[in-house]
C-alpha cells in the first residue's frame, strides 16, 4: 500500500492508501466513480483511457491509465474529460467535437479530447508552420483508436480549432 | 545492480532466426544456453569463437531483445518479433525515448507492472538505428557489435561488461509472467561473451 | 426460414415474471432514466440548431451514459457497494473439462460464491432457445466451443476481484483431461435459392423462392455437404429447386464458346466487431422486493428482457424474481455484435447467485475477444456465365459455407441474407445459390455490420471486375449493362420498394476524377520505380431492416411547446436520438427537448400482445390473430440491420404527425380564425414550419409555443404513442381520432388530449403485411458505390489508399453529417477488413483468451486517406422521400474496390482476406 495524493481537475484527493497493483484506471473508475475516463483494451493500445498530466514546468502530456499504477501519479495533477468544461461552458475543442459531429458512440471521445487538448497546449508553446499542421495532428492523435468514425471529423475539429486561432498555434 | 549512467547500449537484444515471413511461436524459442566449456571440443580457436557467438546470438536474436533493436523507427512487440509492430504506434524519436506525444516511460514504468502486463525498467528506450538487428544474421550482428562506429564506441571489454551487467539488458531474463524470457541467464550470457572475446571475438561466416 | 433475425421466445408473458422499466425513486443522484434522457432539461441541445447531436454535450463532458459507467452507488435506491464477477472460460475444446482449481484464491481473494454448470442445473435456470447450448460447460464434457464459460466467480469487493483476476490470469486453473475430437453438431441450417426468370422481361418467373418457398436439404452427407431433393420439374418445391438449379449448373458447365464462364473460390476471415466499450452490466437481486434490477447496454433490449425472463421463469423459488426491472444504457459501439448476445444472461446469473448484492460483470478486452460475437468466416465458390456478344450476365451459381462457431445465434439468418444478396446490383435471369452454416469449436459468430453480404458481395464484385477485364469491357459499363432496373426482380423473385437508382450511382462513379484519371495515374506509377498504382471500383445494394421490424414511439408536447420523445430504438453511435428528433421535427417544427432511447416499456396504454413467429406464421393465423385489436406480429425489434433511419424513426414521425394533425393544426385554425367549413381547414398538408413558426400562404406565422398552449387549453391531441410493424412493408390501420378517421402506417395508437392521460384507440381495417413477404430476401435497399486509388510499394508490399470516393443513395438523410460520418467509419472498417483484421478460427484464435489490439490490428488514422476521402449523398428523388438505412451498405464496396485496385496495380487477384503486405510482397517478387 502506498499513500496517494493527487489533484484531479483542480481538486485535491487524498491522502488515501492504495494498493501498489491498482491501476490508475481502476482508481478513477472504481474508487472515485469517475467513469468519464474509459476502459477499452487494458493494454494501452486504444488509449481511450488517456488523461492529461500537468507537469510542474507548465507543460502537459497525456498518459494512459489502464496499465499504469495509480501510485505513479502520486503528487501529480491530472485532468480528465469531466474537468474540461467550466461552469457548463465547453472548451473550444469540446465545442468543435460537438459541432463537427466528431464522435458517434462517444466511447473514445475522452481520449481524443485529452490528446487534442494537449496538442493545442503544445502548439501554443511551440507553434508549427501551417504546412506541417495535418501531419502534426496525425502524429498526435494516431495512437487513439476509434471504431465508428473513420477519424475524419476528429481531425477536422482539431484542425479548425487551430486555424480559428492561427496566431496562437501556427508559426 | 548499478546501471550505466548513460542510456544502456543494448536496450534489449536481437532475434533473427525468425525469418521475415515466419512467425515463430513462443514455444519455438530457445530456453537454454550452452556453457562456453561445451565448445571445448572445437579445436580451432577461431571456429570455436564463432560457434560461441552463434550460441550467444540465441539471446541477441530473441524477441525480448530484438523488439527494441528494430530496423526503422517503430519497435516490435510480443513473441512474434518481426511480424508485429508495437501498438500503439510509438516511434524512436530524437533521443530513443519515444516521440513528442508518446514517450516510452509514460507506459513503461521503472519496473514490470503485472496487472497491466507492461514491461518496465527505469531506462526503457530503443536502441539507436546503428544497432538495428531486426532481420539480420548472426554474422551481420557480430560485425555490427564489433564495429565501434556502430556500437557506441565500445571496446570488446565494454561490450562484455554491458551484456553481462547492464540491468536493462538483464530485464530480458525477467520480463514478467506474460513474456518468454531470453534463454539461459544473464550470467551465462556474460560467460559466453567473455569466452567469445577471449577466443578472439571471431564472427561466424 | 427455420430461424430468424429475432427468436421466438415469448417468455415475458409465459414466465409469470412481471417485466418493467420502473423509474426509480428520486434521490441525490440523478436517476438512471434522467441520466439517459438527453440532452436533459438544462442541457445545451446542439441538435436544436443542427449544430450537433442530441447526445453531444453528454458525450464530450464524460457524463455517465454507458452500461459500463454505472456502479451501485450511482443508482438511487441501490445499496452503496458493488460486488464484482469474473467469468472463467475454457480455452480448449478438444479435451474433457475436469473442473477448476481455485487453490490460488485464499483469504481475502476467496470468491464469495462460485457458479458452475451444476449450480445452474440445480437452480432450474433455462437456456433461451436462441442461445441453446450449455451456459457453463459441465465437468466431464468437452467444451462445445473455445471460450465456453465454465464458472462465474463472485467477489464481495473490487479489491478482492482485482487481485484474484491477476492471480488467475495465465494460470492453468481450468483443468482438462483426456483428448477428444471437437464436439460434433449438425449444421445450423442450409438453404437453396433458385430463380429462373420468364423468357421475356415482363413474364412471370418460371421458378423463384417467392413462388415456391424457401428450400432446405433433405439431409447432410457431411456437415458441410447438404443433399438436395431428387430433381423433378413438376414435383415439390425442393425437387423443382434441384431441377432448375442443376440445369443452371449444367449450362455453366457446358462448353459454350459464346459464354464466358468464370469459376472462382473466395474465402473471408473471422473478425471481431471491436466496439470500443467491452460488454459490461450491473445487476442486483433485491431479495426484499424479489426484484432483479439490471443495467445493460445491448442493441436488442426487448429480446434481452425476454431472454432474462425466460432464463429465470421456471427457476426454483429462491432463484426466481417476481419482477425484473431492466434499464438499457447508451451503447459504446455495437456494429451488430451486441444484438442477441448471451452476455446479459451471465449478468443476471451473477446477481441471482449473490442475492442482495449489486454485482458487476464486465469483460476486459481479452475476454471480449474470447467471448464476444464474431463475423462469420465464409468459403465461397462462385460461377458466373456472361454472354460474350451482349456482355449480359446469363447465369450465376454459388455455394457458401459459413463457420458459425460454437452456438447457432444468427448463423442461419446470416447464410440467408448472404445468399439473397449474392447477386448484388445485378439482373441475372438464372441463379442458384446454396448455403450451409456449420457448427465448429470456434467462438460463436453472429450479427455484425452487413452480415453475410459483405462476404458474398465482395466475392461478387471481384468476380464482376474479372469478367469485365476478360470481356475487355469497362467495369462501370459492364455493371450498367447488367444493373437491375427499378421493376426488376431480386433473387427471391420480388421487386424492390421504390426506385432503384443504380445508374445514377454508376454515373457518379464514372465521372469522378479518381476514375477518369486512372490510366494517367497508373502510368505515373510506372514511371516511379518501386511504386505500383491502381484504381478499383465496386457498387452494391444492401437491404436494411430485418423482415419483422417494429417501431414504438411516444411523443409528448407540453403547454409551453417543449417536446419529449421516447423510442425503443437504441443509441449505439448511430445518432438515433438526433434522427428521431429530426424526424418528429418535420411535423412539430422543433427538435425534441428530451429524447429517451432504448425505452421498451413506455407504451403500456397500447396494451400490445403478440403470439407466434412473425417469420414463419401463415396468413390464416395472422388474419385470425389480427382480429384482436391489441395484437401485433412482433412488439419490439433490435436496432440492427441499418433499421435506424427508416424503421427506428418511423413511429416518432407518425406520432408527431398525429399531434400536428389533431392538436396543432386545429389550434392554428382557431388562431387564424378559419372556420371548419373553410376549404383551407382541410389543407393541413400544405402548412410549413419555418424557424419554429407554422406558416401558411397569406396567414400570419404562428409560434409552436402558442399552438401548444392552445392545444392544451382546448383539450386537443398533445401526445401520441404508436406501434408500427414492417415485414418489408408497413402495417396500416384506421383510427377514430377526435371523431375523424385517421389512416396511417401504424397498427396501434393511444393519444393524450390536453393534460389528460393516454388512451388507446382501437384500430379498424388493419392490414398487416402479408406473410408471403417472408419469402423476400428484402425489398428495402440502399446503394453505395466506391472508387479507390491504391499505391503499393513493391519492395515492402505496403499499400496506401491514396484517394477514395464513396457515393450513397439513402433517400432523405435525416442527419446528413451523421450519414457522412457513417460513410467515413464504414470506409475505415472496410480498409480493416480488406487489409488488416483477421482472427484464426480455432486454438490460436481469440477463444484462447490471449488476443488484444496488439495482434488484432484495426485501422488507425494513419492507415486511412483522411483528407482525400470524399463522400457524397445522392439527393432524394423528391422532397419528403423516406429515409433509408445506410450504415451497412457504405462499408461493403470499399472492400472489393480495394481488391480491384490491387489487381489494377499488380495484375494479381487475391482470393482471401485480408491482403497483407507479406502477400503483396510475395506476389510481386
Amino acid at each position: 500500500m502506498t499513500t496517494l495524493r493527487i489533484t484531479i481537475n483542480g481538486r485535491p484527493h487524498g491522502p488515501v492508501e492504495v494498493r501498489d497493483e491498482l491501476t490508475m484506471n481502476d482508481f478513477l473508475r472504481e474508487k472515485l466513480g469517475m467513469t468519464g475516463t474509459k476502459f477499452g483494451c487494458g493494454a494501452a493500445q486504444c488509449l481511450s483511457c488517456a488523461v492529461i498530466v500537468d507537469n510542474p514546468d507548465g507543460t502537459s502530456r497525456t498518459s494512459p491509465t489502464c496499465i499504469v499504477p495509480a501510485i505513479v501519479f502520486n503528487g501529480q495533477s491530472i485532468r480528465t474529460v469531466e474537468g474540461h468544461a467550466r461552469d457548463g461552458e465547453l472548451t473550444p475543442l469540446q465545442k468543435a467535437f460537438v459541432t463537427h459531429f466528431s464522435f458517434q458512440c462517444g466511447y473514445c471521445t475522452a481520449g481524443f479530447l485529452n490528446e487534442g487538448q494537449v496538442l493545442l497546449e503544445r502548439l501554443a508553446r511551440t507553434p508549427v508552420p501551417r504546412a506541417d499542421l495535418e501531419k502534426t495532428i496525425l502524429e498526435a492523435l494516431d495512437g487513439h483508436l476509434c471504431r465508428c468514425t473513420g477519424y475524419v471529423k476528429y481531425h477536422e475539429a482539431v484542425r479548425d480549432v487551430i486555424l480559428a486561432d492561427a496566431k496562437r498555434y501556427l508559426a | 545492480m548499478k546501471t550505466h549512467s548513460r542510456p544502456a547500449l543494448f536496450a534489449a537484444t536481437a532475434a533473427l532466426m525468425l525469418s521475415v515471413q515466419g512467425a515463430a511461436l513462443a514455444a519455438d524459442l530457445p530456453t537454454t544456453l550452452a556453457a562456453p566449456e561445451s565448445f571445448a571440443g572445437i579445436a580451432d580457436p577461431a571456429t570455436r569463437s564463432a560457434a560461441i557467438f552463434v550460441e550467444a546470438s540465441k539471446v541477441l536474436m530473441h524477441p525480448r531483445c530484438v523488439n527494441c533493436h528494430p530496423v526503422g523507427e517503430r519497435p516490435s512487440q510480443g513473441e512474434f518479433a518481426t511480424t508485429r509492430p508495437h501498438q500503439p504506434p510509438v516511434e524512436r524519436g530524437k533521443d530513443g525515448f519515444g516521440s513528442v506525444s508518446m514517450r516510452c516511460g509514460t507506459c513503461h514504468q521503472a519496473r514490470n507492472f503485472e496487472p497491466g502486463r507492461v514491461p518496465g525498467h527505469e531506462h526503457w528506450h530503443l536502441a539507436p538505428p546503428s544497432m538495428a538487428w531486426q532481420g539480420k544474421t548472426p554474422a551481420q550482428i557480430c560485425a555490427q557489435i564489433k564495429d565501434p562506429a556502430r556500437n557506441g564506441g565500445r571496446t570488446l571489454a565494454q561490450i562484455h561488461e554491458h551484456i553481462a551487467l547492464d540491468s536493462l539488458v538483464g530485464w530480458a531474463w525477467a520480463p514478467g509472467t506474460s513474456r518468454t524470457p531470453a534463454p539461459g541467464t544473464q550470467k551465462q550470457m556474460g560467460a559466453l561473451i567473455d569466452a567469445w572475446v577471449a577466443t578472439g571475438a571471431m564472427c561466424p561466416s | 426460414m427455420e430461424f430468424s433475425r429475432r427468436e421466438f421466445v415469448k417468455a415475458v408473458t409465459a414466465s409469470g415474471i412481471a417485466l418493467t422499466v420502473s423509474r426509480l425513486a428520486a434521490a441525490t443522484e440523478p436517476t438512471f432514466a434522467a441520466r439517459e434522457t438527453l440532452p436533459g432539461r438544462q442541457g445545451w441541445n446542439p441538435s436544436a440548431t443542427g449544430a450537433g447531436r442530441i447526445d453531444g454535450m453528454a458525450k464530450v463532458t464524460g457524463a455517465k451514459l454507458y452500461a459500463s459507467d454505472f456502479r451501485a452507488a450511482d443508482l438511487p435506491g441501490w445499496p452503496s457497494t458493488t460486488a464484482h464477477a469474473l467469468l472463467l472460460r475454457a480455452a480448449d475444446a478438444t479435451h474433457i473439462y475436469t473442473g477448476i482449481d481455485l487453490s490460488r484464491l485464499t483469504g481475502a481473494f476467496k470468491p464469495a460464491a462460485v457458479v458452475t454448470a451444476d449450480d445452474v442445473a440445480r437452480s432450474g435456470v433455462r437456456v433461451p432457445e436462441f442461445y441453446r447450448g450449455d451456459l457453463f460447460c459441465p465437468v466431464g464434457k468437452t467444451p462445445l466451443y473455445l471460450g465456453q464459460p465454465v464458472a462465474l466467480l463472485l467477489f464481495e469487493s473490487f479489491d478482492a476481484f482485482d487481485q484474484a483476476r491477476v492471480a488467475l490470469r495465465d494460470a492453468p486453473i481450468v483443468k482438462f483431461g483426456k483428448e477428444t475430437p471437437p464436439v460434433a453438431m449438425p449444421p445450423y441450417g442450409s438453404n437453396r435459392f433458385v430463380r429462373v426468370a420468364g423468357a421475356t422481361p415482363g413474364a412471370p418467373d418460371v421458378y423463384s423462392p417467392l413462388k415456391a418457398g424457401w428450400v432446405r436439404p433433405v439431409r447432410f452427407r457431411k456437415a458441410d455437404s447438404p443433399v438436395w431433393a431428387l430433381p423433378s420439374r413438376t414435383g415439390r418445391a425442393d425437387a423443382q429447386a434441384t431441377f432448375y438449379g442443376d440445369q443452371i449448373r449444367a449450362e455453366l458447365a457446358a462448353n459454350n464458346p459464346g459464354l464466358l464462364v468464370l469459376d472462382r473460390e473466395f474465402a473471408t476471415q473471422s473478425i471481431d466487431p471491436m466496439f470500443l466499450e467491452p460488454e459490461g452490466g450491473l445487476a442486483w437481486f433485491d431479495t426484499g422486493r424479489k426484484s432483479l434490477e439490471m443495467v445493460v447496454g445491448v442493441q436488442s433490449p426487448f429480446e434481452c428482457a425476454d431472454s432474462v425472463a425466460y432464463l429465470l421463469g421456471r427457476a426454483a423459488a429462491s432463484f426466481k424474481p417476481a419482477h425484473i426491472n431492466l434499464q438499457f444504457a447508451y451503447v459504446g459501439g455495437g456494429f451488430g455484435g451486441r444484438d442477441h448476445t448471451s452476455f446479459p444472461l451471465y449478468v443476471a446469473l451473477a446477481a441471482i447467485f449473490l442475492p442482495g448484492r449489486p454485482v458487476r460483470l464486465a469483460h476486459d478486452r481479452y475476454q471480449q475477444f474470447q467471448g464476444g460475437i464474431k463475423r462469420h468466416a465464409f468459403t465461397m465458390r462462385s460461377r458466373i456465365g456472361v454472354d460474350r456478344a451482349s456482355g449480359k450476365i446469363r447465369a450465376f451459381a454459388a455455394d457458401h459455407v459459413l463457420d458459425g462457431g460454437g452456438l447457432a445465434n444468427y448463423s442461419v439468418s446470416v447464410a440467408d441474407v448472404a445468399a439473397t444478396g449474392a447477386i448484388g446490383i445485378y439482373d441475372i435471369p438464372k441463379v442458384d445459390v446454396t448455403t450451409v452454416a456449420i457448427h465448429s469449436r470456434g467462438v460463436t459468430a453472429g450479427s455484425m455490420r452487413c452480415y453475410g453480404t459483405l462476404q458474398t458481395m465482395t466475392a461478387l464484385e471481384v468476380l464482376i471486375d474479372e469478367a469485365a477485364v476478360a470481356l475487355k469491357l469497362d467495369p462501370i459499363d459492364f455493371r450498367r449493362r447488367n444493373a437491375l432496373p427499378t421493376d426488376g426482380r431480386t433473387l427471391a423473385g420480388n421487386t424492390y420498394f421504390g426506385p432503384v437508382r443504380t445508374p445514377e450511382v454508376l454515373d457518379k462513379l464514372e465521372r469522378h476524377p479518381i476514375w477518369t484519371q486512372r490510366a494517367a495515374e497508373k502510368a505515373r506509377g510506372q514511371q516511379q520505380p518501386g511504386l505500383l498504382v491502381g484504381t478499383g471500383v465496386a457498387c452494391v445494394t444492401k437491404d436494411y431492416g430485418g423482415g419483422a421490424d417494429c417501431s414504438q414511439a411516444r411523443v409528448e408536447l407540453t403547454p409551453d411547446g417543449r417536446i419529449a420523445l421516447f423510442s425503443d430504438a437504441v443509441e449505439m453511435g448511430n445518432a438515433i436520438g438526433t434522427a428521431l428528433a429530426n424526424r418528429a421535427a418535420l411535423h412539430l417544427g422543433a427538435v425534441a427537448d428530451e429524447v429517451a432511447v432504448a425505452q421498451i416499456e413506455m407504451y403500456a396504454e397500447l396494451g400490445l400482445v403478440s403470439s407466434g413467429d412473425p417469420y414463419t406464421m401463415d396468413q390464416a393465423t395472422q388474419d385470425a390473430a389480427a382480429r384482436n385489436p391489441r395484437w401485433v406480429p412482433n412488439i419490439s425489434s433490435p436496432t440492427s440491420a441499418s433499421v435506424g433511419a427508416h424503421v427506428g424513426t418511423h413511429g416518432a414521425g407518425e406520432a408527431a404527425r398525429i399531434i400536428f394533425r389533431f392538436g396543432l393544426w386545429p389550434a392554428a385554425l382557431e388562431s387564424w380564425g378559419i372556420a371548419a367549413a373553410d376549404p383551407r381547414a382541410a389543407q393541413w398538408e400544405s402548412a410549413r414550419w419555418k424557424d419554429g413558426q407554422l406558416t401558411m400562404a397569406s396567414l400570419p406565422p404562428l409560434p409552436l409555443a402558442a399552438l401548444a398552449a392552445k392545444a392544451h387549453a382546448r383539450g386537443l391531441v398533445t401526445g401520441a404513442m404508436v406501434h408500427a410493424f414492417s415485414r418489408w412493408e408497413w402495417s396500416q390501420a384506421t383510427f377514430a381520432v377526435a371523431g375523424r378517421p385517421w389512416t396511417a402506417r401504424i397498427d396501434a395508437l393511444a393519444v393524450r388530449m390536453g393534460g389528460g392521460a393516454f388512451k388507446r384507440i382501437d384500430r379498424r381495417n388493419v392490414r398487416f403485411p402479408p406473410t408471403r413477404n417472408n419469402r423476400f430476401g428484402t425489398s428495402y435497399s440502399s446503394l453505395c458505390g466506391t472508387v479507390v486509388r491504391v499505391e503499393i510499394e513493391r519492395a515492402t508490399g505496403n499499400l496506401r489508399v491514396a484517394r477514395a470516393y464513396s457515393v450513397v443513395e439513402c433517400g432523405t438523410a435525416l442527419v446528413p453529417e451523421v450519414v457522412r460520418g457513417q460513410m467515413q467509419g464504414g470506409f475505415a472498417m472496410g480498409v480493416g477488413y480488406a487489409l488488416l483484421e483477421t482472427l484464426p478460427l480455432y486454438e490460436d484464435g481469440p477463444g484462447n483468451g490471449k488476443w488484444n489490439l496488439g495482434q488484432y490490428v484495426i485501422a488507425r488514422a494513419s492507415d486511412l486517406p483522411l483528407s482525400t476521402l470524399e463522400t457524397e449523398i445522392l439527393p432524394p428523388v423528391a422532397v419528403g422521400d423516406e429515409p433509408k438505412g445506410m450504415a451497412e451498405v457504405v462499408m461493403i464496396p470499399v472492400v472489393p474496390a480495394i481488391l480491384n485496385a490491387i489487381f489494377d496495380a499488380t495484375g494479381r487477384r487475391f482470393a482471401s482476406l485480408p491482403v497483407t503486405p507479406a502477400m503483396l510482397r510475395g506476389s510481386l517478387t
